[in-house]
């Protein structure tokens, strides 16, 4: 509106405002960041002492205990899984929908919503309760939390396929190719899944995010996850527990920040959120 | 009711100049245009104006007051957007009711005005819909009234009609023309259109790269624009190659005829020539080739290729031009009931 | 032709129909037998086991998840929304909106063991503020600040909803154009003036189902009271305590009962979210 210069009041209240929030979302971090990497224990810490004991030896213990190695490998297994089965199940779909179908379009958000509704620590005890007493070996792998890591990955998966599908107008790109002679799998093949490889790999990203932070279900149905690895570990090292958590967030952060930054350079939005 | 005087207005934004000394007066009860391609400044000098931008330089004098620091709300302007701007949230006649409101009036006097507003535009069926009910056209015309509800000393126009099909612009452009008279206030439209401009101002300006280049009557601006791209961008215009023969007389397509500055032997300057002062002979000799005849009713457009001029436009009435056709020799010449030429300088665009 | 168009309703089967058995048996399957089990303790039917949810220190678990997610929906709600305003009116600098994109979309789901984690390291008993603090001579547990106290699982909570908040009202907060601002001005319009008649109006549903998110999305946390408070009243532990076979006999069916609660919340939260976002959708196809 009327030319603004960066010193009128309203400008530096909003400043003021943003460095609180970012304070408040930086300091967390910074704290777990001196705990995991500083070997000063807090009551001990003075502003002389704020530099010493710095090591990444926190990290290295955890990342070299059994148990989290063993949680660690389990983890990823279940992240190739679970975006595997996603993927397989709702890239067709969402092709199927855009190119065929618009109609179902919004029955399929809303479909995809549905784990939405029912949460883990919901979904656990209806699991709890049908599958424990009809196959029960089921339960007993590790493997069972992939279809439901799957399921609480659909939201965002479905989202991002299919406004991927909607940037490079799958329906028109498949209607041009059809009338060039191309065959349907050619046209899949050839045409759209390149295409798609960038939500794909957002949808993908997503999923192991989730994955890697799920400890409801696993924890509940008594698994030995990476959260629920880590959550024992700390318990024990604090030090080494809290090192390995910020290892493993900044890890997280950088894809998702990665991710949503090429998908922004291509042109795709989505609301992660789902709504 | 309210005049208008911009003063050396200056402009910059960043490093690029969006004004440079813009000066404008405008007469109580007057329709000004500002007529212009994007980017030429027209836009921002409306902000200005409206007082959504300061200018760097300049002042802003209206009914004699100084309104240079007066925010917008103080300035007791009626503004109609681009993108209508109507309040999604609120019906045509709430919408209306706006800025009666923040006036304070009194419900009985604000319920009159509402219904005359509504009645002069013809919104009776539209009054209670919100606008993502109506079309473009309506949505303007409730974006209108909402202006004028408030007596605004001064009513400005940000491209109303940019948005709008060819039909609705035209009747809604009339519309425009018409409650503006009725009502006589002082009103400043902008627009890239020029066929807008010159069928409903009283005067307009022609804007370029952040200048006024002529600000004049639309006839005045028709038959003697002042430099080349005033007459390039109103209406058609051949640029024709003129040689000073003796004092205010000028050679054009080997006629001597009285221009409108004066000559010396021998210089050279360019001639605008309207289509409609062309005239077209078969001729075995011509220096031109017919490239196109369009038949448009009345008129019939005949484009030449010439050797010496490059491309020339004609205007001929119908019955006249029966004889041409496409590939035909023909010399063009400036029409017997032609007195005079204007000269526009050297073509710098 | 109509062999083609046959084809391709089949294809359209081919797909839908193992991805709907999908969502059925993993999915629907087991929520319809909660609910079934919910309202059949003891194998007959009745209500006793939905009565028994709600009351005692279910009762209380369900309060203080209300309360921690209300609160943290609220505050947070109103953070974000803020933060999404104050990034659409700064111009300057031109990475800070970019970078708060992509910040909110990792920061919400940054929730968890990690962030449990960090405020234990923050604001915790052995916490490095909580140290600051102590050395001005101030103790922040006496103020309530502390990671496992109801306010400081609120500010933990805080962490992921700001961001999450942020996220849903972007759109709509963008969407509030400029040359309504500048339509209310020329009319005379105060910005209070505006905000109260314009501004506020359209943004209202967006914000009540983006809190609404919030609320759902705090409600069914568990990583994080996990880490921070094992032994609360939250309905997320009380859950997993029941779940774990700790339960007198006669109370199994407990579990379904309370369950079928937090599934009728959530149903309803997001009945009202669709409700806010049509409302939306009707004043924005301008």
């Amino acid at each position: 509106m009327i030319s603004e210069s960066r010193f009128r009041p309203t400008a530096i209240l909003k400043w003021v405002f943003l460095i609180a929030v970012g304070l408040y979302f930086f300091l967390p971090m910074a704290a777990m960041a001196r705990f995991g990497f500083q070997s000063v224990p807090t009551a001990l810490l003075t502003p002389e002492k704020l530099f010493t004991g710095w090591s990444i030896s926190g990290l290295t213990t955890a990342i070299t205990d059994p148990r989290m190695v063993a949680g660690m490998r389990t983890s990823l297994a279940l992240v190739v899984l679970a975006i595997l089965l996603n993927l397989a199940l709702l890239v067709p779909l969402a092709i199927v929908t855009e190119v065929r179908s618009p109609r179902l379009r919004p029955y399929l958000t809303a479909l995809t919503l549905l784990p939405w509704v029912i949460p883990p620590i919901a979904l656990v005890v209806g699991v709890s309760a049908t599958f424990r007493a009809t196959v029960p070996w089921f339960l007993a792998s590790v493997f069972s939390l992939v279809p439901f890591y799957a399921l609480w990955a659909m939201p965002f998966t479905y989202r991002a396929l299919d406004a991927g599908l909607q940037a490079i107008n799958a329906r028109t790109l498949y209607e041009a190719s059809r009338s060039m002679g191309a065959s349907f799998w050619t046209i899949i093949f050839k045409v759209l899944l390149p295409n798609m490889r960038a939500s794909m790999i957002a949808a993908s990203t997503l999923t192991a995010a989730m994955v890697l932070g799920e400890f409801a279900f696993a924890s509940l149905l008594l698994k030995n996850t990476l959260p629920t690895e880590m959550v024992i570990y700390q318990a024990k090292n604090p030090r080494g527990g809290l090192a390995f958590a910020i290892f493993i967030m900044v890890l997280t952060a950088v894809s998702i920040g990665l991710v949503v930054r090429s998908l922004r350079r291509q042109g795709i939005s989505f609301n992660a959120t789902g709504i | 009711m309210a005049t208008v005087d911009m003063a050396g207005i200056r402009k910059t934004f960043g490093s690029s100049v969006a004004l440079e000394d813009f000066s404008l007066s405008i007469a109580s009860g007057e329709l000004v245009c500002l007529l212009g391609p994007s980017g030429c400044g027209k836009t921002t000098a409306l902000r200005i104006l409206a007082g959504f931008e300061r200018p760097d330089a300049g002042t802003v004098v209206v009914e004699g007051r100084d309104l240079s620091n007066d925010p917008p709300e103080k300035r007791q302007f009626g503004m109609v957007f681009q993108d209508y701007s109507l309040f999604p949230n609120m019906t045509a006649r709430q919408n209306i009711d706006f800025g009666l409101k923040v006036q304070k009036r009194s419900s009985a006097e604000r319920k009159e005005i509402i219904d005359r507003m509504i009645e002069v535009t013809a919104l009776q069926e539209h009054a209670d819909k919100f606008p993502h009910q109506m079309s473009g056209g309506q949505k303007q015309r409730v974006a209108l009234a909402r202006a004028i509800a408030t007596s605004p000393k001064v009513l400005l126009l940000d491209e109303p009609l940019s948005a709008l099909d060819a039909k609705v612009r035209e009747t809604l452009r009339d519309e425009i023309r018409r409650l503006q008279l009725e009502i006589g206030v002082t009103t400043v439209f902008v627009t890239h259109d020029q066929h807008e401009a010159l069928a409903i101002a009283d005067r307009v300006g022609v804007m370029s790269a952040g200048r006024l280049e002529q600000l004049a009557p639309p006839r005045e601006l028709y038959e003697n624009p002042v430099n080349a791209f005033v007459a390039s961008f109103i209406g058609t215009v051949n640029k024709m190659a003129a040689v000073g023969v003796e004092d205010g007389r000028w050679r054009v397509l080997g006629r001597s005829i009285p221009g409108n500055t004066a000559s010396t032997i021998g210089a050279a300057d360019i001639a605008a020539v309207r289509p409609e002062q062309l005239a077209v002979d078969p001729a075995e000799d011509g220096s031109g080739v017919v490239e196109s005849v369009s038949f448009l009713g009345p008129i019939t457009r005949v484009i030449i290729d010439d050797r010496d001029h490059g491309r020339l436009f004609a205007d001929i009435i119908s019955a006249d031009a029966a004889g041409l056709f496409p590939a035909q020799r023909v010399r063009p010449r400036l029409r017997d009931d032609v007195s005079d030429v204007v000269l526009i300088g050297p073509d710098l665009t | 032709m109509r062999a083609m168009f046959r084809r391709e309703n089949r294809l359209g089967l081919f797909v839908l129909i193992p991805f709907a058995a999908f969502v059925f048996l993993f999915l629907v399957y087991p929520t319809l037998v909660v609910l079934w089990k919910a309202i059949t303790p003891h194998g007959a039917m009745g209500t006793s086991a939905l009565v028994k949810a709600l009351s005692g220190t279910y009762r209380t678990g369900f309060i203080q998840s209300i309360a921690l997610s209300g609160w943290s929906a609220l505050i947070g709600g109103i953070i974000g929304l803020m933060l999404a305003l104050v990034i659409k009116s700064l111009k300057r600098p031109k990475w800070l909106h970019p970078s708060l994109d992509s910040w909110s979309a990792v920061a919400s789901q940054l929730g968890g063991v990690g962030l449990a984690f960090a405020f234990i390291a923050l604001i915790g008993t052995q916490g490095i503020l909580t140290k600051v603090f102590n050395n001005l001579g101030i103790n922040l547990a006496d103020y309530g600040i502390t990671a496992v106290g109801f306010w400081g699982q609120v500010t933990v909570y805080l962490y992921f909803q700001i961001p999450l908040m942020f996220l849903v009202m972007m759109p709509a907060v963008m969407g509030l154009k400029n040359s309504w601002r500048e339509a209310a001005a020329i009319m005379g319009a105060s910005p209070a003036r505006y905000w109260w008649s314009v501004g506020i109006p359209l943004l209202t549903p967006s914000t009540l189902g983006g809190m609404l998110l919030l609320f759902i999305n705090a409600f069914t946390a568990y990583a994080t009271v996990y880490v921070l408070n094992p032994s609360g009243a939250l309905v997320p532990l009380q859950i997993r305590f029941l779940l774990q076979g700790n339960v007198i006999t006669g109370e199994e069916d407990l579990a379904y009962a309370i369950v079928a609660w937090v599934i009728l919340l959530l149903l309803t939260g997001l009945g009202l979210i669709t409700v806010m976002q049509r409302r939306t959708l009707r004043w924005s196809s301008q």
